[in-house]
């Protein structure tokens, strides 16, 4: 079985990696673009370009009807939501069942489980993996008090309906919780138009690790071993790399299994990604969320395994089993992605929109490079300020590390601020070449050393 | 908030042509203006509609051997060639209707005078059927979409020869 034409509902770098992989598997493309985006690289790579709408992402990117409308009137057998935008919206695969579309990405059911991590905390709970101590929905802010105390502060207040980092508080004293629980309830109801709440202790030296999945709609699920996404600021990712320098065999063993024996349990489709709180004290995992879509970071555990996600994900959806079995997958290597970002490090790192007068991507062995800039680019103020992820594959990790310091130093980039000084103050920082950090050590340590 | 006519726009057109500016960036309200001697174009943008953005994008680089391809961007450049004829365009993606139902006569056709507020066709997103008004006065000179057809956002559906200022009771509502 295969797809001819899909449409892509998506633009900047992943458009373009989503565009490159249906060409070199033989399936047209077409591309949904806003008015900001007409001329953009991933819209002359794309067999055709068709404008769905102004620039603002609302009436654009975000509009299920013209997507599906564009879809079908270009007669697309397929749509790719890549990340973000409409790659969780249930209303997204719900439409496409209905118009004889194939959604490259799980049942609608699966992310509406998901989705609500409430349900997700509770569903995971009952196959006897690890959740991270809390609560039911806590209705008030007494409630929340209440269940604060039992687990002890700090604690964390999350939105039921958030995930990727939204709709989280920290809470350190007591007395300040029925505050922070109205402004947390009235931001998630803005937020996502639901204004439940829990609370979760919190983990004081945590990593982020969350290990890659991948289903078929015969049943198989296999995964891809884990990454390492400690590094963050504001709860959004600067800097990952795979696999996780914490982890041993026994422990990814584990880590592996629970994420794989999740998604069995859902008869979960396409690709998704566990996400856990590693508690480095304890050497102890949490479940903290699954993210049903192609991640960002997804090239990192490309280059150690050898696997095209992008390819299999198409592959999966056009009814094919997966490519692999479990004990076909194996890693070498170790691989570091940087987030290039259009933002100011030395500005508490505003946005930094604008014109690229001189792009200039490092290449060379074990270097990645997926961005969708070039000379001249204009970055829109409308969207997100990803302008490249930067991978490099080594041998071990001070080799990739080794790399990248390279190949960031000759990434040049004139015209608009990037984080690439940032990254390199990373990159030669020793308690980050010793693995010595944590999920809050970016704001903690080094923005301070950094002099924000 | 005043408008610029097209008959400001010729009248300023003729200023730059006569002097030795070689560019003009003009703004007024949320009209934007830009006027270039050398690159042979000028184009007046809707602030709220396009960004600013937009203007400074570099001419697409696609070669003539890709014209195979087709463009998000190559019906609003084929609508640059029809000077003097102002362009209605799409609100949005959809399919083009020109009539309100099967078998009935098309809301407008070629060579009828229009007003601003004339329905001129239907847009349908999934079953949803958007009306689509003139915007401006004048004679049809061409329709550029056939029946049926799904179009793009701002894609040229009609070409309106003569289409002058809007009354001072229009202009008020606008």
């Amino acid at each position: 079985m295969g797809l001819s034409r899909v449409f892509v509902a998506n633009r900047g770098e992943i458009a373009l990696r989503i565009i490159r992989a249906c060409h070199e598997l033989g399936i047209e493309t077409v591309l949904g673009v806003s008015d900001a985006d007409r001329e953009s690289r991933p819209a002359r790579e794309a067999d055709r370009a068709l404008c769905i709408g102004p620039p603002q992402a609302m009436d654009s990117y975000l509009k299920v009807e013209t997507i599906i409308a564009a879809a079908l009137g270009s007669n697309a057998d397929a749509i790719h939501p890549g990340y973000g935008f409409l790659a969780e919206q249930p209303e997204l695969v719900d439409a496409c069942a209905e118009h004889d579309l194939s959604f490259i990405g799980p049942k609608a059911d699966h992310i509406r489980t998901m989705g609500d991590k409430l349900l997700a905390r509770e569903m995971v709970g009952t196959l006897g993996i690890p959740v991270i101590p809390g609560s039911e929905m806590v209705a008030t802010g007494n409630e929340a008090k209440e269940a604060a105390q039992k687990l002890g502060l700090p604690v964390l207040l999350k939105a039921a309906a958030g995930g990727g980092g939204k709709g989280i508080k920290t809470v350190n004293c007591a007395d300040d919780l029925t505050d922070v629980f109205d402004e947390a309830a009235g931001e998630a109801r803005a937020a996502f138009g639901d204004d439940r709440i829990f609370i979760e202790r919190y983990i004081p030296n945590a990593r982020h690790i969350e290990v890659q999945i991948m289903g078929d709609r015969q049943g198989t699920v296999v995964h891809f071993f884990e990454r390492d996404c400690s590094l963050q600021r504001r709860y959004q990712k600067m800097l990952e790399e795979a696999p996780s320098p914490v982890m041993t065999e026994g422990l990814r063993e584990e880590i592996c299994d629970a994420a794989v024996r999740i998604a069995r349990h859902i008869d979960y489709e396409n690709a998704g990604t566990v996400e856990f709180v590693f508690d480095q004290r304890e050497r102890r995992f949490y479940f903290l969320e699954m993210n049903t879509r192609i991640q960002v970071e997804h090239p990192i555990t490309e280059m150690i395994t050898g696997v095209d996600l992008v390819k299999e994900q198409i592959s999966v959806a056009a009814g094919n089993p997966l490519a692999m079995a479990q004990g076909d997958i194996t890693m070498s290597g170790h691989a570091v992605e940087c987030r290039i970002n259009a933002e100011s490090p030395r500005r508490a790192f505003h946005p930094s929109p604008g014109r690229i007068d001189r792009w200039e991507a490092p290449a060379g062995e074990g270097i990645r490079v997926d961005s969708h800039c070039y000379t001249g680019y204009v970055v829109s103020p409308y969207y997100d300020s990803l302008l490249a992820k930067l991978v490099t594959r080594g041998t071990d990790r001070l080799d990739a590390i080794t790399k990248m310091r390279h190949a960031l130093e000759h990434f040049i980039i004139s015209g608009i601020d990037t984080t690439i000084p940032f990254h390199q103050y990373i990159l030669h920082n020793r308690e980050y070449l010793e693995g010595d950090i944590n999920t809050r050590w970016i704001e903690d340590t080094l923005l301070r050393e950094y002099g924000q | 908030m005043e408008a610029i006519t097209q008959d400001d726009v010729f009248l300023i057109l003729k200023l730059i042509e006569e002097s030795k500016y070689d560019e003009l960036h003009l703004e007024i309200g949320d009209l934007k203006l830009d006027v270039k001697k050398q690159g042979t174009r000028a184009s007046v943008v809707d602030a709220q509609g396009v960004p600013e953005m937009s203007v400074e994008t570099p001419p697409p680089t696609v070669s003539p051997e890709d014209s195979t391809h087709r463009h998000a961007s190559d019906n609003v450049e084929a609508a640059a060639d029809d000077s003097g004829l102002i362009p209605i365009t799409a609100s949005m993606l959809g399919t083009f209707y020109r009539a309100p139902k099967p078998g009935a006569p098309p809301f407008v056709d070629v060579g009828q005078d229009i007003t601003d507020d004339d329905t001129v066709c239907i847009i349908e997103v999934m079953k949803l059927f958007n009306t689509v008004k003139a915007g401006v006065n004048g004679r049809v000179a061409r329709i550029c979409a056939s029946d049926g057809e799904m179009v793009e956002y701002q894609q040229t559906l009609f070409l309106v020869e003569g289409a002058g200022d809007l009354d001072e009771t229009k202009r008020k509502s606008a």
